[in-house]
């Protein structure tokens, strides 16, 4: 049995494998991937995705250079055909100002506003959260993320609470009913929503820089200090350089956000003809322009897309220089001294303003006649519980109104069978990517299930209404029906549930299940009795997660749901578009105090952090 | 009934690159305890794997029992959930979320015993592996130790014909290492299954194993019983990868080109002993060699074999009941291990003996060279 130790001296009677592939090795081939479907459910995952994911965002970029019906005269040319006429016309003609330029440069003007805003708030409070010993860090590390928890737009909804004036008319304001009256930068247009979007996306900087920070290894501090820096320096030369990429990372996280944004500026922007390019694209859809609301919605993929490829850069270039946190990186606390009560008081300020005053003022409002005026007969529950409103429609409460049971009905089963399925094809998709012997498959599916994280969700509604507003494949037209909805908001959560089963399937390593295997379990049932059973807990967190964002999320479904699909956030739009203010308010509580409290409930669920989450991107 | 055949089995991960494992052909009888041994990424896993059916050769066949289970040629595979055998992981790959008991209990399940008998068998081989007590705990509440004890239970609850072990005591503290080759040695008598298992650590395979293959990139060095593998080692991979202390290579030169006194020593040992042409390395183990104070009058040697060797002691290290003694013969060094060293310190000048059966002869392709026949005793 004694061979030679080296291959080369050692004749090899037989030929190669590659040469030998007869019919009886390639049946061989197939019966190995029989014996073990996974490569089937990672091409049959491919083909859902292709048709639920990259099928509609295709489809709508070529929208953008098809022609459709309503310009078939108009530019001469057969429907169907290729036709630039949609660019020129968003670019170029004499409309293209008021269409397509000014809203970009708005959009342009609020993003970067926003940006600079929330990093002037958020970073010093990132540093005092982590760095120091802030009176009260603890309850403030909670506090300051509350903005992010809650729906965007109710901060706007909260403002025109506030200080709108007689621009728009409606019930009148705190302001007004104080006897001042905003002018009218002041209530609407770029100021409030740059504000507003800042304040919202500032606990982005918080978390991803306060982390930076706090995984900052103290070592390099203490290196600089020895050869005799001085903090200033430290702080300039060494640390700032070395956190640039969580800032940069924060930034572009808040542009493509703000990109896709379409509550705050329809709110406060739309009623005075101030438009970004989601409302314009808002605007386009409800007018069934198909081709303009393509090269809109193309725009802000485009910027979307050029934002994350610019934030994957930076991170992969601050790859090079990662410290892996030694012992060097555990808390260095900076005594604020006799600043800590200063400092707490601004934290307090950013929390009053960006959370407490903004729910405070929406919850009074809906218990008072006129808002802002504090008399005592002013005061009722009637917004709530009471009938006959003497209102020209909707003569009730929000809680004995059906509707409202109604949208909130849909919105937990919708966004719950959204949430349910993109938590489970997440799973899959992890099993799938971590299992599947062919390595282009995982690697498609990674970046199929991302590629909704890069179109924000109205452009995104924007792709589902090209594919699905008429039949296609087995699928009837699904418009205004509750499955467009469902497959809209499961499709948009995939880039999250996806992330998370992979990295849980990654985790769990092949043998538990090889081992089920090996006792006989056949692939159905190992998935059954022993993936899912240990995944339990990413399962969970692959669901809750999604369903706190779509719960809340307002810009991919109101373009999607029609009266008799409402959910709660496009039932408040509704009630705000017909002046309802207190009962658009009642309902806006509502949505918070179930996000608010499906955010908490999940983070002790999964014991998990929001700032994790932000982090794992 | 439960042999294993492998037959020109050959595992390539890519087409170009090397191949795991290479025209390798195998014939473990029923009841073996064969062990495959060799250095990581030699490829014992993966045959391993890929007799459990975790993996797929890319040609050749497999037999279990006599019956087909892998054929390239003819396209038969069977999957790995209908072979029937039992495995052991190196993780041990406890289910986390069910008991020890479930855990047991579940390959039962799947071939449908019914529940009354399922508790009895899992019950038996709890207590067989005294592991009845934690039959409720999750495997999280277990020590290393007792999750090696329940991963083999799991095993043996199926009552497989052949047994596959990956590293099964490579998580183990030295004394728990200990006790559990004792079981798995008790383990194989009173089942009378074939196991074969997978270790890099060669003491671990000299204890248990009844015969060793030993692998080296892919390929199959020798196999042979531990007595063979250790005595007799079919090459210088095999010589040099057997032995807690390592054995002593001496590069035989051609006569004129002895490069040092250890060379020229052994190049005039091999004539005079008649060793057969070709030879290129000669093999000591460090146990063969016997050390005597060079003052000491030399006595008639016990077998026939080289002449005595001057050298001086390097260095002494005790490694407590043995040592290890570091030599120099005229600056070539040499390993020796003694059970005793009475005397030696380092500067110490000593003759160095050994039999000429203690000699293990390599040719250039470092495959053994057999001696000659023993030289006739003088009269």
């Amino acid at each position: 049995m004694a061979h030679r130790p080296s291959a080369k001296a050692a004749p090899s009677p037989s030929p190669t494998a590659s040469a030998r592939r007869t019919a009886g090795s390639w049946r061989f081939w197939l019966r190995t991937r029989a014996t073990d479907p996974t490569t089937f459910l990672a091409l049959a995952l491919l083909v859902l995705f292709a048709y639920l994911i990259a099928g509609p965002i295709l489809l709508l970029l070529g929208d953008a250079v098809r022609v459709h019906f309503p310009e078939v005269r108009r530019t001469g040319l057969p429907e169907g055909s290729f036709t630039t006429y949609y660019l020129e016309r968003a670019t170029m003609s004499p409309i293209s100002q008021a269409i397509f330029w000014r809203p970009l440069m708005n959009t342009a003007q609020v993003a970067i506003g926003a940006i600079a805003l929330a990093l002037l708030v958020g970073a010093p409070l990132g540093w005092l959260l982590s760095r120091t010993n802030l009176p009260g860090k603890s309850w403030y590390s909670t506090a300051l993320i509350v903005p992010y928890m809650l729906p965007s737009w109710t901060f706007a909804l909260a403002w025109t609470t506030l200080f709108s004036n007689r621009t728009t008319g409606g019930t009148p304001s705190w302001m007004e009913s104080f006897g001042f009256n905003p002018p009218d930068w002041l209530a609407y247009g770029q100021f409030p929503i740059t504000l507003i979007l800042a304040l919202h996306y500032a606990p982005f900087v918080i978390l991803l820089f306060g982390n930076a920070l706090r995984m900052f290894d103290a070592q390099l501090e203490d290196a600089a200090r020895i050869m005799g820096a001085s903090r200033a320096t430290i702080t300039r030369k060494i640390i700032l350089p070395m956190m640039l990429p969580s800032l940069v990372s924060a930034s572009t996280l808040i542009f493509a956000k703000a990109l896709g944004d379409f509550g705050v500026a329809y709110i406060l922007g739309v009623p005075v003809n101030y438009n970004v390019l989601a409302t314009s694209l808002f605007r386009a859809i409800s007018t069934s322009q198909a081709g303009m609301s393509a090269v809109l919605a193309g725009t802000i993929v485009l910027f979307g897309v050029i934002s994350i490829l610019i934030d994957m850069r930076l991170l992969r270039e601050a790859g090079r220089f990662q410290t892996i946190g030694s012992k060097g990186s555990m808390d260095r606390i900076t005594d604020l001294g006799r600043w800590g009560p200063l400092a707490s008081g601004w934290a307090m300020f950013v929390f009053l303003v960006s959370a407490a005053i903004p729910l405070i003022a929406l919850a009074l409002t809906t218990v008072m006649i006129r808002p802002g005026v504090f008399t005592l007969e002013n005061f009722t529950f009637a917004y709530w519980i009471g009938t006959d409103l003497g209102t020209t429609a909707l003569r009730q409460g929000i809680l004995i109104t059906p509707e409202f049971w109604n949208a909130t009905w849909n919105s937990l089963w919708v966004v719950g069978t959204a949430s349910l399925g993109a938590g489970l094809l997440g799973l899959l998709t992890g099993y799938a990517v971590a299992r599947a012997p062919m390595g282009s498959v995982a690697v498609l599916l990674r970046q199929i299930t991302f590629l909704p994280y890069l179109v924000p969700g109205i452009a995104f509604a924007a792709a589902y209404l090209s594919m699905f507003a008429v039949p296609r494949g087995p699928l009837p037209a699904l418009y205004g029906t509750y499955i467009i909805l469902v497959l809209a908001i499961m499709a948009d959560q995939m880039p999250f549930a996806s992330r998370a089963g992979i990295s849980a399937m990654m985790q769990l390593g092949k043998d538990p299940e090889e081992a089920a295997r090996i006792a006989g379990a056949g692939w159905w049932r190992r998935l059954t009795a022993v993936v899912i059973p240990i995944q339990k807990g990413a399962l969970v967190a692959g669901v809750m997660l999604p369903f706190i964002s779509g719960i809340k999320g307002l810009s991919l479904v109101v373009v999607l749901a029609v009266p008799g699909t409402d959910l709660l956030t496009t039932y408040a739009i509704r009630l705000v578009d017909n002046g309802y203010t207190q009962a658009s308010n009642a309902v806006v509580l509502m949505i918070c105090v179930i996000a608010f409290f499906g955010t908490l409930g999940a983070q002790k669920l999964t014991r998990s952090k929001l700032s994790d989450g932000l982090g794992g991107r | 009934m439960a042999g294993i055949r492998l037959e020109g089995i050959e595992k390539a991960y890519s087409r170009t690159g090397p191949k795991a494992v290479e025209e390798l052909t195998l014939d473990i009888d029923d009841g073996e305890f064969l062990c495959l041994l060799g250095p990581s990424g030699c490829g014992k896993t993966t045959t391993l794997r890929m007799l459990a059916g975790l993996e797929h050769p890319t040609a050749g066949r497999i037999e279990l029992g006599g019956r087909t289970v892998v054929s390239v040629p003819e396209g038969i595979c069977v999957p790995a959930e209908r072979r029937g055998l039992g495995l052991v992981f190196q993780s041990y790959a406890l289910w986390p979320h069910m008991s020890v008991r479930d855990n047991i209990e579940f390959g039962l399940k799947l071939h449908n015993v019914p529940s009354a008998e399922r508790r009895r068998t899992a019950d038996e081989v709890m207590t067989k592996l005294a592991i009845v007590q934690y039959a409720d705990r999750y495997p999280n509440q277990l020590s290393g130790g007792q999750q090696q004890r329940v991963a083999l239970a799991r095993m043996l609850a199926l009552k497989p014909g052949i047994i596959l072990l990956d590293e099964p005591l490579s998580n183990l503290d030295a004394k728990l290492r200990l006790e559990m080759r004792a079981e798995l040695k008790r383990i194989h008598r009173e089942i009378g299954a074939t196991i074969v298992f997978v270790t890099h650590d060669q003491w671990e395979a000299m204890t248990l194993a009844t015969k060793i293959a030993v692998m080296s990139q892919g390929e199959l060095q020798q196999l042979g019983t531990p007595d063979d593998i250790y005595e007799r080692p079919a090459n210088r991979f095999v010589a040099e990868f057997v032995g807690s202390l390592p054995i002593n290579i001496i590069a035989v030169p051609g006569a004129d080109e002895a490069a040092d006194a250890l060379q020229r020593w052994m190049v005039t040992a091999l004539n005079d002993l008649g060793a057969p042409p070709g030879v290129s390395s000669v093999g000591i183990r460090p146990e063969a060699l016997r050390i005597a104070p060079a003052q000491q009058p030399a006595t008639a040697p016990a077998e026939p074999g080289p002449a005595a060797l001057a050298c001086t002691v390097v260095d002494v290290l005790p490694t407590g009941g043995n040592w290890i003694i570091e030599l120099s013969a005229g600056g070539a060094r040499l390993f020796a291990i003694a059970a005793s060293a009475p005397g030696l310190a380092a500067g110490t000048a000593v003759r160095v003996s050994l039999g000429a059966r203690d000699l293990h002869l390599f040719d250039a392709d470092g495959a053994r060279i057999d001696a000659a026949p023993e030289p006739a005793r003088p009269a």
